[in-house]
C-alpha cells in the first residue's frame, strides 16, 4: 500500500482544508507520481470538518471520479461530525454550508464506489482489530479414490484441492540482539527501551549504520563433542566434517550414508483414499488433532465437483464421515484424516482434519465420575467425590441460566449466538501489533491498555451474570467447596501421615530408636530423610544436613569428569527443599556458600565450573526470602550470589 | 535441557524458559525397572482352559515378553527413558559392572539381565534371545534353592536407581510375581523389606506390582505387599489419585491368555503419567472455583530427528551438540541477561525491555473460565486448531472440586452441551478461547478403561485464524446420484461404525523403527513395510464395486445432461486451464472418454509405455504428462524434463 505522507506542518494542512477537493487532487498527483503504473494498492484518506469552502465545479468533479476510478484508487472521507444514518449519526442545526459539502463529498465518493463515514465511527473502528485477508493456496491437489484405481476397474476417482480452512496466525516474533561492544559503555547503558538515533559523532561503521539502535544480532554457533575418556573433563570437539549422519535406536547410534538416508522412509505415492465411514454420533470430537482443511473438486472440472457434490450429500444425509488416509505428496508420511461434508447455501465442500494414530494415543487411566469402586470392588454411588442431587439439580439450572446460544445480537437485532468464532480477535497477536505501531512513533511513552476487544470475552457478560446470580448461589452452597489454606501442614505432620497401605508403622521397625543416623554413601537421600524425621532440634537437623553435605563433596571431588553431578545435583535438591520446609534455609546457605567456595577454588578436584553451571541451571543457589520468610538473604544477593565470582 | 520442555506445546518456547518452578531441578524422565520373579511356579505355564491353541507361556516367560514389547515401544514413543530388567530368585547372580559396582553389597540370586539405562541395540537382542531362543532361557532361568531375601531385592533396585537414574522425576519398579506372602514364616525378613520398601519411597521411586494368580491360589496383597507399596506419588505433588483396585490380578481362568492379560495392564502403566499442568482454577461461575490438572493424552509422536555419528572411535557415537549465542559484530559469547527482544517494524528495530514484554502478554493469571454454555451443535468440525488437553479434578486446592466437576460433566454429557471459556495455560502464556467438551467414560470388551471419563479443552481459533473458502463454482449433484452414492457409502461402514486409533498404527513412525532396529542388530532389511492404513481394497470391490460402478453410469448420464442444458451459457464458466483435465469419475469409464473442453487427448497406460519404448515421451505436451502422472500419484511439478525423467523413471522401475 501507498502511504503518501502529508506534509505534517499544521499551516500547509490548513491552506489545503481550505479546499477538500484540491487537497484530493494533489493527493490524486503524489499517489501517481510515486506509484507510476506499478501495483500499488491505493488509497486516498480525506480527513476534514466540512466547514472549508468547497469549489464543487461539477465537471471538475467528474474528472476527479474518473481519474481515481482509471487509476483504481480508493477515497475515504472521513468527516468531523458527518450525518450516517448506516452509523447512526445526524449532527442537529448543521450549519447550511457544511451539509452542502457534506453532499458534495458524498455524491463524489459515491461516484467512484469509496467510502464515505463519520469521525465518531472511524474513532471507534480503531479499536477493532483488522483481519488480514490471505488468498487460498492449495495444500494438495491430486485425488480422492475409493477402491485402488490400479487393480480394480470399479475404484471411484475424483480430482480434488485442498486448502487450509483454519491456519493459526502468529504474532510478530522479536529477534534477539545485544548491545554492541563499541557502545555499550557511557550513556548508552542507561537506555532501555526505546528506538535511540546513532550517536552523532560514532565514525559509524557500516552496521551501525544500518542499524541505528546500537545493537547487534545474535547468532548461535554449533559445535560437536562426543565422550572421551582420555580428555579433560571426559568430553572432546568433533570438526562437523567428521561427523555423519545418523539415527538413534535407543542409546545406539545407527549410521546411514548419505546415499542410503531414504532408506528409513516409508514410500508412499500422493493420494487421498477412503478407508471406510463411520457416524457423526460415534465420533468424538476431541479425538480431532490438527488445523482443520476444505476439500472442493478440481475448480474448472464440472464433471469432478458434481461427482464430489453426490458424495458430500450422501454424507450428510447419512450423518455419516468418511475416514481416509492422506499422502499429500509422494513419499510423504500418510495421515489420517476425518472427511466431513459441509453444505450452506451457496457452497459445498468435505473438511477434514487429522486424527490420531496408534501411537498418538496416551492410555493414561482416571477413576470414574459418576461412581466410586473401593479397593474391594464395590460400586458406591454416594460418595464425597461424587455429587448428589442437589448439586446436580444446582449445577442443571446454572448451565441452563448462562446459555449463550441466544444471548447476542444479531444484525438486525434478532438473537444470535454470543460470542462467535469471527466475534473473538486473538489477544497476543493485537497487542504486540498495537505495541509495536505505538512504540514506533512515540518512543518514549508507555504502551496504551489493550484494546477493549482483546478482553472483553475474557469474563462472562455482566448482564447474563446478574441474570444467573441465584442459579450460581445456590450452586456455591450445594457444592460446599473449601479452599485448601496454603502450607498448613508442617512436614513433621505430612511425613507422619505417610504409611504403606497396610498402615505399618515403618519407623517403628527400625527398632531401638536411634537420636542420630549416621548417613552413608550408598543410600544418603533416604537416610537424610529419615534423619531429619527423628531429628531433635536444629542440632540434628544441623547434623543430617552437614553429613549428606559432606558426601555431596566427596562424590564431586571423586567425579571422573561430570559423572556424579547429576546425583549430587538431586542431593543437593533434596538438601534445599527439605530445610526449605523445615525452616531452616541458614543451614543450606551457609552450605551452599562453602560448597562455591570449595568448586571455585579447586579444591574438589580441579576445575568444578561445570558444577558450579549446573547449581545456577537446577535453581540450587541461595535461599531467599521470597522463597522462605526466615531467610536473610534478599533476591539481589541470591542473584550476585550464582554468579561464578 | 530439550527434555524438560517435552510437555509443552509447540511455540511458545520463550516464555516456558523463564518459568521453570521450584522443582525445575529434576529433569521430567521416567525410568523402569521391571522386576521379574523366577521360581518354580512362575516356570510352570498355567494348565490349558479350553482351546488348545491358546498360548502356553510360562508367567516368567510372558513377564520376559512384555518387557521385550515396551522395550521396543519405549524406544519409539519414549527415546529418552530408561528401562532394565531384573530377575530375582535366579541360580545365577549378576549385578552392574564392576567399575560401577564400587563398594556396592553382593546381592545374591538377582541377575540384572539389562542394567538401568536407554535402551541400547545389544540390549534389545539379548532380551530377545533370551524370549525367544530356548536354550539361551533354559540356561539363565534356573530357580535358586534358597529364598531370596525381598529386603535385598528392594535395595539392590534402590542402588540401581540412585546410581543410574540420578534426578529422574519418575521412577518406578514393576515387580511381576505370582508369590503373594514371599516371607510368611521370618518376620525379621518382612519387617526389613518394609524398610527397604520404605527407602524407596523416599528416594522417589513408585512400586507397581502386577500380581499373578496361581490356579487355585488367588493373590492376596495384603499378605506382604501393602506393607511394600505406599498410595501417593512421593515427591510429586503432581501424582493423581491412585485407581482404586490398581492392577486386577492377572488371572488366567477367565479365558484371556496370561500375556495378553498381562501385557494390557503393563500397557496401561506404560507412559509416566504426567500432568501438563496442576491444580490450574477452573471457575465455573464468577468467584466460583475448583482445581483440575490437564493431561496430554493425544499426541502426534515423530520420529526423532537424524543426528550426527561421529565414527572415528571404537564405536559409531552420537555427538552432542552444544549451541553457543554469540554476537555478530564481535563474534563474543553472549550472557543471556543482555539479550534484547526487538520488532522489526519497516526498517527500524523496535525494542521493549524483558518487562514490558511481560507486561504486554499478560492477559491475566493462568486458568480456565467459564464464559458460558453452547449446545454442542454449535461447534463446527473445522473449528479446531491442535490436540485437545484432557482435564481432569484435583482436589490439592479446592475440597469438593471432584463433585462439583462431575456434576458439570454429566450435566453436559446428558444435554449435550460444551461451555467456553477464556483459557490461561501457564503464567504469561497467550490467551485462548476454549470449548470444554465433555467426555464419557469408554471401556473395552473386557472392562478396561480405553477413554477416561472427563472433560477435553478444545482451543478454538480466533476470526484471525479462520482462511475465506477458496472460490468455486457450485454443481448440486441430482437426487438419483446422491441415492447411487449413499448405497455405496452404506455397505462401507468400518467395524460399528467408530474410528478406532488402536487399529491404525502409524505406517511411517513403525517402518523407520523397524529399519534402524534391523541396522543397529546388523540384520537384514524387511522388505515390504506392514501398513494397516491401506484401505482395503479387495473387500471394497467385492461389497461395493457394482454400486461404485453404477454410481459411475448414473454421473455420466446425469452430467451429460447437465453439460447439454449449461454449454451454451456457461462458455463463460468453463476455461481451458493447463494441466486440467476432465474428470474421469470411474475408471471403467474412462477408456471411452477422451479430454473434452481442453483440447488434450488423454494418454492412457498403454500409449504412454509405447511412447516410453520408442523413447518419444519427450513428444508429449506438458499437460498430457501432468494429467498421466498425476493419475499416477505421482508430482506433476517442475519443467518439461523433470516431467519427462518421472515417467521415465516410472517405467524403469518396473
Amino acid at each position: 500500500m501507498a502511504t503518501v505522507p502529508m506534509p505534517a506542518n499544521p499551516k500547509v494542512e490548513l491552506m489545503l482544508m481550505d479546499s477538500a477537493i484540491s487537497a484530493i487532487v494533489i493527493a490524486i498527483q503524489m499517489i501517481t507520481k510515486h506509484c507510476k503504473k506499478l501495483k500499488w494498492k491505493r488509497r486516498i484518506v480525506l480527513v476534514t470538518d466540512g466547514r472549508g469552502e468547497i469549489d464543487a465545479d461539477p465537471d471538475g468533479v467528474a474528472e476527479i471520479s474518473k481519474k481515481i476510478k482509471e487509476d483504481e484508487m480508493e477515497l475515504v472521507v472521513v468527516g468531523v461530525d458527518f450525518d450516517d444514518l448506516d452509523y447512526g449519526f445526524k449532527e442537529e442545526d448543521k450549519d447550511y454550508d457544511k451539509a452542502t459539502n457534506e453532499t458534495t463529498l458524498k455524491a463524489l465518493v459515491e461516484d467512484c464506489d469509496g467510502i464515505f463515514g463519520t469521525m465518531q465511527q472511524a474513532i471507534e473502528e480503531l479499536g477493532t482489530p483488522r483481519l488480514k485477508i490471505t488468498r487460498p493456496v492449495h495444500s494438495f491437489k491430486g485425488q480422492l479414490t475409493l477402491g485402488n484405481p490400479g487393480t480394480y476397474d470399479s475404484a471411484l476417482c475424483i480430482d480434488i484441492e485442498r486448502y487450509p480452512r483454519v491456519m493459526i496466525r502468529k504474532p510478530l516474533t522479536a529477534s534477539q540482539f545485544v548491545q554492541r561492544t563499541d557502545l555499550s559503555n557511557g550513556h548508552h547503558s542507561t537506555q532501555s527501551s526505546n528506538t535511540v538515533m546513532p550517536d552523532a559523532d560514532d565514525p559509524g561503521s557500516s552496521a551501525a549504520q544500518a542499524d541505528p539502535n546500537g545493537l547487534t544480532s545474535v547468532k548461535n554457533a554449533r559445535t560437536y563433542q562426543v565422550t572421551d575418556e582420555d580428555a579433560p573433563g571426559g568430553k572432546r570437539d568433533v570438526s562437523r566434517d567428521d561427523l555423519a549422519k545418523g539415527y538413534e535406536f535407543g542409546r545406539t547410534a545407527v549410521h546411514i550414508s548419505e546415499s542410503d538416508l531414504n532408506v528409513v522412509k516409508l514410500e508412499t505415492q500422493a493420494g487421498l483414499e477412503i478407508i471406510g465411514f463411520v457416524n457423526w454420533s460415534n465420533y468424538d470430537r476431541y479425538m480431532s488433532m490438527s488445523v482443520s482443511c476444505v476439500i472442493i473438486a478440481q475448480k474448472t472440472n464440472s464433471k469432478a465437483i458434481m461427482a464430489l457434490s453426490s458424495l458430500i450429500h450422501a454424507l450428510f444425509e447419512l450423518e455419516s464421515y468418511a475416514i481416509a488416509r492422506l499422502v499429500t505428496k509422494t513419499n510423504k508420511e500418510p495421515v489420517m484424516v476425518l472427511l466431513a461434508p459441509s453444505i450452506e447455501v451457496d457452497y459445498e465442500c468435505l473438511l477434514d482434519v487429522q486424527l490420531p494414530f496408534t501411537e498418538d494415543v496416551r492410555s493414561y487411566r482416571f477413576p470414574p465420575l459418576d461412581k466410586v469402586i473401593t479397593v474391594s470392588g464395590k460400586e458406591i454411588k454416594e460418595h464425597r467425590n461424587l455429587p448428589d442431587d442437589a448439586l446436580s439439580k444446582a449445577m442443571s439450572d446454572y448451565v441452563d441460566r448462562m446459555d449463550l446460544s441466544t444471548f447476542g445480537k444479531g444484525d438486525e437485532g434478532e438473537e444470535a449466538e454470543y460470542m462467535p468464532m469471527a466475534d473473538t480477535y486473538s489477544p497476543i497477536l493485537h497487542r504486540i501489533d498495537q505495541a509495536v505501531r505505538w512504540r514506533a512513533v512515540h518512543a518514549n511513552e508507555p504502551v496504551p491498555p489493550a484494546y477493549e476487544i482483546l478482553t472483553r470475552y475474557s469474563k462472562p457478560p455482566e448482564e447474563l451474570v446478574a441474570k444467573a446470580q441465584r442459579q450460581l448461589e445456590k450452586l456455591v452452597a450445594a457444592a460446599d467447596v473449601k479452599k485448601v489454606p496454603p502450607k498448613t501442614q508442617s512436614r513433621k505432620r505430612t511425613r507422619n501421615a505417610i504409611t504403606p497401605l497396610s498402615g505399618l508403622d515403618v519407623t517403628a521397625l527400625l527398632g531401638s530408636n536411634p537420636k542420630k543416623v549416621k548417613i552413608t554413601p550408598e543410600n544418603p537421600i533416604p537416610e537424610f530423610k529419615q534423619a531429619l524425621d527423628i531429628a531433635d532440634g536444629v542440632d540434628g537437623i544441623r547434623d543430617a544436613a552437614q553429613q549428606l553435605a559432606a558426601i555431596i563433596k566427596t562424590q564431586i571431588k571423586d567425579s571422573f569428569g561430570d559423572i556424579a553431578y547429576p546425583r549430587a545435583v538431586e542431593e543437593l535438591g533434596v538438601l534445599r527443599e527439605e530445610l526449605m520446609d523445615l525452616e531452616e534455609p541458614g543451614i543450606y546457605n551457609d552450605l551452599i556458600k562453602q560448597l562455591k567456595k570449595k568448586l571455585l577454588a579447586e579444591e574438589l578436584g580441579g576445575d568444578r565450573r561445570e558444577m558450579w553451571w549446573e547449581v545456577r541451571k537446577n535453581r540450587l543457589g541461595l535461599i531467599e526470602k521470597k522463597s522462605s520468610e526466615v531467610s536473610t538473604v534478599d533476591e539481589e544477593e541470591a542473584k550476585a550470589f550464582l554468579l561464578s565470582k | 535441557m530439550a527434555d524438560e520442555n517435552k510437555w509443552k506445546p509447540p511455540g511458545e518456547e520463550e516464555e516456558e524458559e523463564e518459568e521453570l518452578d521450584e522443582t525445575a531441578y529434576k529433569s521430567a524422565k521416567d525410568a523402569v525397572l521391571f522386576v521379574i520373579e523366577v521360581s518354580e511356579s512362575m516356570l510352570t505355564a498355567p494348565p490349558p482352559v479350553d482351546a488348545k491353541k491358546q498360548e502356553r507361556d510360562t508367567p516368567t516367560s510372558a513377564a520376559l515378553k512384555c518387557a521385550y514389547a515396551l522395550m521396543q515401544q519405549r524406544i519409539i514413543s519414549n527415546p529418552n527413558d530408561m528401562m532394565g530388567v531384573l530377575l530375582y530368585g535366579t541360580e545365577q547372580s549378576k549385578f552392574q559392572e564392576e567399575e560401577q559396582a564400587r563398594g556396592t553389597l553382593a546381592y545374591p540370586h538377582c541377575y540384572l539381565l539389562t542394567d538401568l539405562d536407554i535402551p541400547a541395540a545389544e540390549d534389545v537382542k539379548a532380551l530377545r534371545s533370551l524370549v525367544e531362543d530356548e536354550e539361551e532361557s533354559k540356561k539363565l532361568l534356573v530357580p535358586s534353592k534358597d529364598r531370596v531375601s525381598m529386603a535385598n531385592v528392594l535395595f539392590c533396585a534402590n542402588q540401581i536407581f540412585t546410581t543410574k537414574a540420578p534426578n529422574f522425576n519418575s521412577r518406578r519398579l514393576f515387580i511381576v510375581t505370582d508369590h503373594d506372602d514371599p516371607h510368611e514364616k521370618d518376620k525379621a525378613l518382612k519387617s526389613s523389606a518394609a524398610v527397604r520398601a520404605k527407602d524407596l519411597y523416599d528416594l522417589g521411586v513408585i512400586i507397581e506390582l502386577f500380581p499373578i494368580s496361581r490356579p487355585n491360589h488367588e493373590f492376596d496383597r495384603s499378605k506382604f505387599y501393602d506393607d511394600i507399596i505406599y498410595n501417593a506419588r512421593p515427591m510429586d505433588p503432581e501424582a493423581p489419585a491412585p485407581i482404586s483396585g490398581t492392577t486386577a490380578p492377572t488371572s488366567t481362568s477367565d479365558g484371556i491368555s496370561l500375556l495378553h492379560s498381562l501385557l494390557s495392564s503393563i500397557n496401561s502403566k506404560a507412559v509416566a503419567r504426567r500432568a501438563l499442568f496442576s491444580s490450574v482454577p477452573f471457575e465455573i461461575g464468577p468467584g466460583f472455583k475448583i482445581s483440575v490438572k490437564g493431561y496430554i493424552i493425544f499426541k502426534r509422536q515423530e520420529p526423532k530427528r537424524s543426528c550426527y555419528v561421529w565414527l572415528e572411535g571404537e564405536k559409531p557415537q552420537i555427538a552432542a551438540g552444544v549451541t553457543t549465542q554469540m554476537a555478530d559484530d564481535t563474534a563474543r559469547t553472549v550472557e543471556k541477561v543482555e539479550i534484547k527482544k526487538a520488532y522489526k517494524f519497516g526498517g527500524e528495530q523496535i525494542t521493549f525491555t524483558p518487562e514490558e514484554v511481560s507486561v504486554l502478554r499478560h492477559f491475566g493469571d493462568p486458568g480456565i473460565r467459564i464464559i458460558g454454555f453452547k449446545p454442542q451443535s454449535m461447534l463446527p468440525v473445522w473449528a479446531n486448531l491442535k490436540q485437545s488437553t484432557f482435564i481432569y479434578p484435583s482436589e490439592d486446592d479446592y475440597v469438593g472440586s471432584t463433585r462439583v466437576f462431575s456434576a458439570l460433566q454429566q450435566k453436559l454429557l446428558k444435554d449435550k452441551k460444551i461451555a467456553v471459556a477464556w483459557f490461561v495455560a501457564r503464567k504469561n502464556a497467550s490467551p485462548v478461547v476454549a470449548a470444554i467438551i465433555p467426555g464419557a467414560e469408554k471401556l473395552d470388551e473386557n472392562g478396561a478403561q480405553i477413554t477416561p471419563p472427563g472433560m477435553w479443552l478444545c482451543p478454538l481459533p480466533f476470526a484471525d485464524d479462520i482462511r475465506q473458502n477458496p472460490e468455486t463454482t457450485l454443481i448440486r449433484a441430482p437426487d438419483t446420484l446422491i441415492d447411487s452414492m449413499r448405497v455405496v457409502v452404506q455397505q462401507l461402514q468400518l467395524p460399528k461404525a467408530v474410528y478406532d486409533p488402536h487399529k491404525y498404527p502409524n505406517p511411517a513412525l513403525q517402518w523407520h523403527y523397524r529399519i534402524l532396529q534391523a541396522m543397529a542388530l546388523e540384520e537384514d532389511l524387511p522388505e515390504k513395510p506392514e501398513d494397516k492404513t491401506i484401505p482395503k481394497y479387495k473387500q471394497i470391490d467385492k461389497r461395493a464395486g457394482s454400486y461404485i460402478i453404477d454410481w459411475g453410469h448414473e454421473l455420466h448420464r446425469r452430467y451429460e445432461e447437465w453439460r447439454k442444458e449449461n454449454e451454451s451459457s456457461a462458455v463463460l464458466g468453463k476455461r481451458p486451464t493447463p494441466g486440467g483435465k476432465d474428470e474421469i469419475a470411474v475408471r471403467g469409464a474412462k477408456k471411452t472418454k477422451t479430454g473434452e473442453g481442453d483440447g488434450t487427448p488423454e494418454i492412457d497406460d498403454a500409449q504412454m509405455k509405447k511412447a516410453f519404448e520408442k523413447q518419444s515421451v519427450g513428444k508429449m505436451t506438458i499437460p498430457q504428462l501432468r494429467t498421466w502422472l498425476q493419475s499416477k500419484g505421482m508430482p506433476v511439478s517442475g519443467k518439461k524434463a523433470q516431467l519427462v525423467e518421472r515417467v521415465e523413471g516410472h517405467f524403469e522401475q518396473k
